[in-house]
């Protein structure tokens, strides 16, 4: 067994249920840490390195749920310990099982770490202010708490989707700490684009047709309520619901699971009380642009820091933000690279190719 | 750069009324990359991809396709209630044009090479057609796979002697798994060929496997699957389909750059269409001016006018000639005399004000019509419909039977229900219903009582446990023992590090 688990201190497991008069009727949905702790469990009994899972715990009592791996087969922990770790942030509505296919390739040569973001999975599930800056900050302070409390004094931070503005916004904040950014079909990086008034080039712009106001009026009721309302709404059904509008995550992962594991996790990561939720809906606005984007800021990284941005070739995500983060930078050492034949979740559709070039940019930093 | 060493497929999503969208697409890798087509092992459709997908396997010519959706949705926009007005009959209007349009021998070339996915009744089961036995069960199997129920009628559709209804409810995009299929949709997500709306919205949904992004705009598309928009948005998604077609093509290098557009009216219409590419030789010279002059025309007919004029420009310069005049010239029919007339704010306002009166007798007349059309099939409908209500006859008392038993069993003593069971066959003498109630009812009281222990672990968490009666009735039907939360107690820092 492993020195580390065996030194950690004990804590339980279980985030607390809130306790309250109704505490004792049974709830509408079919979830609870507990559920969601023996699907993660299932899942990350596929790992085969070394791996630590504890709650960390932060100055403001929240407590970040943490992977930490490091390769079985090397016991010289000097020749590790001198490789700068990777750090990676998953996506909205995501956790660490998602990262399964990555964690074990990746670990073979540095320490890997990987955490529920603060109100997502395992996490706590804080309350989010309203406002988009508070909000972020919020994120990033956590994330940067986490470092602190982890001890880690720099890193490799990858971030996929919303992970990727967070790990963007954090580097901004803390550039000694980020040897190298990897941002993986990152979200919130283009400005909204604006209703144009000007006669002079509307026509250039106003390629698609006007939306109906039927269109307007659906959108403006949907964005009152959190992202995925929905599935928490539906109660008894909502696993049902995952497992038949998002077929995918149980596919990209069949080799693994042959049973529907993955939307299991996936649901009773979103199912809980919505946190992280009530966080990225007060970052963005108008069903999924980002109020504050990455590339009105995104110069505010040093140019030193080495910048990696990763894209899927069938992703929905713009690889053109890319090209521009590029031009932004101008001098500072920045690459997009696209994944073939991957979609939004490229890491578990093609993991090996991911892990490749994952790995590749490491090893360049050291 | 898209592997094509090894075989590929093309597989077509179901739409609606956005199967335009596919006419835009299948022209533009006809006309770029006419080898992706003809070399391609397998071409699958659901829906209205089943259209194209035929359209492309038989080389029938794009414009006449696309001309003939453009009809349908005119002709569904008509009356008031669009295409839920009864005398719409898209079924009818299907068959007639494929069976104009398709040339004799087209199940031929279609045998083995296009795949038409359809949704069995019985099971609800996804079923991939790909062998037909002649032109008449190439057409019907199209027509099955367009069937949604309740919209287009309420009598599924036969093929080869099963009952189909729409491929898209159980397959909406054939063999998208596979990694040499290309898949096209025009609902933007994550398919290889779809639009690309400008947001960065992070919700995606797959409806039977077509991915979905949760757009605004794919919310305007979903609504005019069904409800067909003007035939010039209509047309500006066939554009929008060759546009991201051209997309498809440059990302993954496939493009050949010997040479302008404009100069390779490939468009493929295959043997059958000659006298089609006879009048492309006059058509070409003319059709420069011809553009000029029809442009303002339609703007003017057309009801939204949304495309400024230089970016129609633009885009007519991509679009293939003969689809592009095909298309105009459907838009262009709406302006006859009476139609005009018609539009007429006086005339609209009475025709609406009239529709409590004419609305039933139109509805009389068309379900007159259709019950004289119906004639032929009316045995086979009748039986099939007669097999349905047995069917639905024999679940509800099924179910009665359980509910029953279920009461006497939490009443009475287990020796009671006993009794129950062996008198039950001599009070119902319906010789069917014996062996599906008795089948049905353990497997459901099982479940039933599932259910209360998942609520029952939620209410206690294993502290305080209320012996219900009811568990002690169902020790025979072989339930598992209760799996108390016994993972609460374990830690995390040990469970986690099994390796």
């Amino acid at each position: 067994m492993d020195p580390a688990t065996t030194t950690a201190p004990m804590q339980n497991d279980c985030e607390t249920e809130p306790s309250s008069v109704w505490s004792w009727w049974p709830s509408w949905r079919p979830t609870s840490m507990s559920l969601l702790k023996t699907a993660e469990s299932k899942i990350l009994a596929c790992i085969q390195n070394d791996v630590w899972s504890r709650f960390v715990t932060l100055p403001n009592r929240d407590r970040i749920w943490t992977l930490t791996l490091t390769n079985k087969g090397v016991r010289k922990t000097a020749e590790q310990a001198l490789k700068t770790p990777l750090v990676m942030v998953h996506g909205f509505g995501g956790g660490v099982g998602l990262w399964i296919r990555n964690v074990d390739a990746l670990s073979r040569s540095r320490p890997v770490y990987a955490f529920d973001v603060l109100g997502f999975g395992r996490s706590s599930r804080p309350s989010f202010p309203s406002d988009a800056t508070q909000a972020e900050k919020q994120f990033v302070d956590s994330i940067e708490q986490w470092r602190h409390s982890v001890g880690l004094e720099n890193m490799i931070l990858l971030g996929h989707s919303l992970g990727g503005y967070l790990a963007t916004s954090y580097a901004m904040q803390y550039p000694t700490r980020v040897s190298h950014l990897i941002l993986v079909d990152p979200w919130g990086f283009p400005e909204r684009p604006q209703p144009q008034t000007q006669e002079g080039h509307g026509s250039e712009v106003n390629k698609r047709p006007p939306l109906p106001r039927w269109v307007k009026a659906i959108a403006a009721v949907v964005s009152l309520f959190n992202p995925l309302a929905v599935i928490r709404a539906a109660g008894p059904w909502g696993p049902g619901l995952v497992n038949r509008f998002r077929p995918d995550f149980k596919t990209k992962f069949e080799d693994l699971f042959e049973d529907d594991t993955m939307t299991q996790y996936i649901y009773h990561c979103n199912a809980q009380t919505p946190s992280g939720e009530v966080g990225f809906r007060a970052m963005s606005e108008s069903l999924g642009w980002a109020k504050n984007p990455m590339l009105e800021r995104v110069h505010q990284l040093p140019p030193s820091m080495p910048l990696t941005m990763l894209y899927g070739a069938r992703s929905w995500v713009d690889s053109s933000s890319g090209d521009k983060v590029v031009q932004i930078r101008n001098q500072a050492p920045t690459k997009v690279m696209l994944i073939d034949d991957a979609s939004h979740h490229m890491y578990a559709d093609q993991p090996e190719e991911f892990n490749r070039v994952v790995e590749n940019i490491c090893n360049s930093v050291n | 750069m898209f592997p094509l060493d090894s075989p590929w497929n093309l597989s077509f999503a179901g739409c609606g009324f956005l199967g335009i969208y596919h006419v835009g697409v299948a022209s533009c890798l006809l006309e770029q990359a006419p080898f992706l087509v003809q070399n391609a092992r397998h071409i699958y459709g659901a829906s209205a991809g089943a259209l194209t997908a035929t359209t492309l396997v038989t080389g029938v010519c794009l414009g006449e396709a696309g001309a003939g959706i453009i009809d349908v949705a005119k002709e569904a926009r008509k009356r008031f209630l669009g295409p839920l007005h009864p005398s719409f009959n898209l079924v009818k209007i299907m068959r007639q044009m494929m069976q104009r349009n398709l040339p004799a021998g087209c199940h031929h070339v279609a045998n083995g090479r296009l795949g038409i996915s359809l949704t069995r009744v019985t099971d609800g089961e996804n079923v991939l057609v790909s062998h037909f036995n002649n032109k008449e069960e190439l057409v019907q199997a199209c027509v099955c796979s367009a069937y949604i129920p309740v919209y287009s009628g309420l009598i599924p559709p036969t093929l080869q002697g099963v009952r189909y209804v729409d491929g898209g409810i159980s397959d909406n995009l054939p063999l998208y798994e596979l990694k040499n299929t290309i898949t096209v949709s025009p609902f933007s997500g994550e398919s290889d060929i779809c639009p690309r709306d400008t947001s960065t919205n992070i919700h995606e949904l797959r409806f039977t496997n077509t991915s979905i992004q949760f757009t605004l705009t794919n919310l305007y598309r979903v609504s005019r699957a069904l409800f067909p928009p003007d035939p010039m948005v209509m047309k500006a998604m066939c554009k929008q389909g060759y546009k991201d077609g051209m997309h498809f093509l440059k990302r993954n290098g496939l493009l050949n750059f010997n040479g302008p557009l404009r100069d390779r009216p490939l468009l493929a219409n295959g043997e059958e269409n000659e006298e089609y590419n006879d009048d492309e030789g006059e058509e070409q010279e003319e059709n420069k001016s011809d553009k000029e002059e029809e442009k303002p025309d339609v703007e003017q007919g057309a009801v939204i006018v949304y495309c400024g004029t230089t970016e129609e420009e633009q885009f007519v310069e991509h679009l293939p000639h003969t689809l592009h005049k095909a298309l105009i010239k459907a838009c262009m029919e709406r302006r006859g005399l009476t139609q005009s007339l018609s539009n007429l704010l006086p005339v609209r306002m009475a025709s609406t004000m009239m529709l409590p009166y004419t609305l039933p007798l139109e509805s009389a007349v068309s379900m007159s019509l259709r019950l004289l059309e119906w004639l032929p099939d009316i045995q086979d409908d009748v039986g099939w419909m007669q097999e349905q209500i047995l069917k639905i006859l024999q679940h509800v008392l099924g179910q009665a039977s359980k509910s029953i038993s279920e009461h006497v069993s939490a009443r009475f003593s287990w020796q009671l229900e006993l009794n129950h069971y062996e008198s039950l066959p001599s009070q119902f003498s319906s010789t069917s219903l014996f062996p599906s109630w008795v089948n049905g009812s353990s497997s459901s009281v099982q479940d039933v009582f599932m259910r209360l222990n998942q609520y029952k672990k939620q209410l206690m968490s294993g502290v305080l446990c209320i012996n219900m009666d009811l568990q002690g009735t169902i020790k025979a039907g072989a339930m598992s023992p209760d799996n108390s939360p016994s993972s609460t107690l374990s830690d995390e820092g040990l469970t986690m590090d099994r390796f």
